[in-house]
């Protein structure tokens, strides 16, 4: 009989704002959303810190030898910039993890700026060359940085798209359940 | 459909030690079953063999008659819940209870619908997004049952469960189960040293002492008709007096202190017939003793229960046997007090083999 109860609360339709019907199996995998984490985005926002990781070291331990080309302030900027990203990154990874729909903003400007970062230190030291003919920076090394800032920008507007959608679907979804007189929320039909 | 049948099961470890010898049970479909004993009686070592996570040295065990003695733990359809629950502390309640069914990659869907009915069994549906250390200890308890019942078994196993629990929510969670039994009709197997649990839950008991079974039957028929000395004792809260007592004609002489004498009925004259001159064991429950013309007992101390008292004595004078009767009302005897005790039944057991005279 539960099982019965059970069936009938699922099979429950409920109506999206586009006024098209939800299917048993997207009311369900809506209703999950209430209990799991949006690992999507978190796990995408940590991959852009450790894209980002794998930037800033390649980009570092160029500076070596007789190159002296990166003992500006620029790279101070740098270095302090790369902490900010990494601590602001993790913070908003935290936040899209509940489904915080605020904390995909901080991500969609990070990840612009990430793009942006290409123009500064990569391309820069990629169009310089060195007294004795030599480029600061090669061909493959500069491709390798932009693919790296490239992912790691796409990473983070996706974990930023990801739980915008996360979150108006599940607003949508918290307004169709029943809520009982203790204050739980169930799935229309399922109040006792 | 979940028949159990356990044949001339031995557990030999491998210093020889035996801790379950022959046993024997058939559990019907949707039976509560109560292993009880005291500790150390092989009743958790039963369960274990039973759930598969110990080897079982000689005998059978049949699960809807297929033999599953050889079969691993995994594959067993048994579900455990053990005394110390064994949620994960880092997963939620949800994600605890949905664990198995992760595990065996169903879908999660299914998992989803399976997790939320049995948490509207349970009455977890509002704890779903909590932490194991968010619970109190009942809950958790209950999420550990959850656990268990989302994968559907054949079989419940309970390894004293409700051991970590204040008195207050052992009683409350004791009536969870039995609501839980009665809701499945699941067959279910549940140790305890507790006899009030196993009197309040179980359909029948399995008494057991030193890994022998001592008796199965009913809970009344435990209380009512013990089948030896060690489960007369055991069952029943205060234990049965049991006084050593020569059969003399058409009355008992209790052997301890002053030779007090206790009138025998017809049917039990009849039953003691062979026993003429020979010491017997006589038991008698405290409920069954009542004030009135009797044996002469000086009261040595008094427990007030509310809506019982339990007066403990000696029959005779201070150096008696000792005996304790459960007098209905507050009553308030002092210590010294001489008072008349009457026997309104009679409990007969062979001293020599410890099984009752019937």
């Amino acid at each position: 009989m539960k099982e019965e109860q059970t069936q009938k609360a699922f099979a429950t339709k409920a109506k999206p704002a586009a006024g098209r019907e939800l299917t048993e199996d997207r009311i369900i995998r809506r209703d999950r959303m209430r209990f799991k984490k949006n690992k999507t985005s978190a796990n995408l926002t940590l991959l852009a810190i450790l894209l980002n990781v794998l930037y800033f070291v390649n980009l570092y331990q160029q500076d070596k030898g007789e190159n002296h080309y990166y003992h500006s302030m620029i790279i101070g900027i740098s270095i302090v910039y790369n902490l900010i990203f990494m601590l602001a990154a993790f913070l908003a990874e935290e936040g899209v993890k509940n489904y915080k729909k605020n904390y995909s903003f901080p991500l969609i400007v990070l990840g612009v700026i990430q793009i942006g970062r290409i123009f500064i230190l990569p391309m820069d030291a990629h169009s310089t060359v060195l007294s004795m003919g030599q480029t600061v920076m090669g061909n493959g090394q500069f491709t390798y940085l932009v693919v790296l800032l490239v992912l790691s920008a796409v990473c983070l507007l996706v974990a930023a798209a990801v739980n915008l959608v996360k979150c108006s679907e599940l607003a949508a979804h918290m307004k169709t359940l029943e809520v009982r007189p203790d204050g739980t929320r169930v799935l229309a039909g399922k109040s006792a | 459909m979940a028949e159990l049948s356990l044949q001339h099961i031995d557990k030999i470890y491998d210093n020889n030690v035996q801790a379950v010898f022959d046993f024997n049970l058939d559990v019907k479909d949707g039976e509560l079953i109560v292993l009880v004993g005291p500790s150390g009686c092989g009743k958790s070592t039963t369960l274990r063999m039973v759930a598969g996570l110990e080897d079982i040295s000689k005998g059978h065990l049949y699960l809807d008659g297929k033999d599953i003695t050889q079969v691993p733990a995994k594959d067993r359809d048994m579900a455990m819940v053990f005394q110390n629950y064994a949620l994960y502390g880092h997963m939620t309640i949800y994600e605890n209870m949905a664990f198995s069914l992760t595990l065996r990659k169903e879908n999660p869907n299914v998992i989803h619908k399976k997790v939320l009915a049995a948490a509207e069994i349970l009455g977890l549906t509002s704890q779903l997004n909590k932490k194991p250390n968010q619970l109190s200890g009942g809950q958790r308890q209950r999420v550990a049952m959850g656990r268990s019942i989302v994968r559907s078994p054949k079989v419940f196993l309970f390894d004293e469960p409700l051991s970590n629990l204040d008195a207050k929510l052992r009683g409350a969670t004791r009536r969870e189960i039995l609501l839980l039994h009665k809701r499945l009709q699941a067959t279910m197997l549940y140790v305890t040293h507790d006899q009030t649990e196993a009197l309040t839950l179980a359909d029948r008991i399995v008494c057991m002492s030193m890994g022998h079974v001592q008796q199965v039957g009913t809970p009344l028929e435990l209380y009512d008709a013990p089948a030896n000395i060690f489960v007369a004792s055991f069952i029943g809260l205060p234990p049965m007096n049991l006084f050593d007592a020569k059969v003399e004609g058409d009355k008992l002489v209790l052997q301890q202190g002053q030779g007090y004498q206790v009138a025998l009925t017809d049917q039990e004259k009849q039953l003691l017939a062979p026993y003429q001159g020979k010491v017997i064991v006589l038991g008698v429950r405290p409920e069954d003793i009542e004030e009135g013309a009797g044996l002469p007992v000086t009261i040595s101390n008094n427990e007030n229960l509310g809506m019982n008292t339990l007066a403990y004595g000696n029959i005779g004078g201070p150096n008696g046997a000792k005996i304790c009767a459960k007098l209905k009302g507050w009553v308030g005897h002092q210590h010294g007090d001489q008072l008349q005790f009457a026997i309104k039944r009679k409990h007969l057991f062979d001293k020599e083999t410890t099984n009752a005279i019937r």
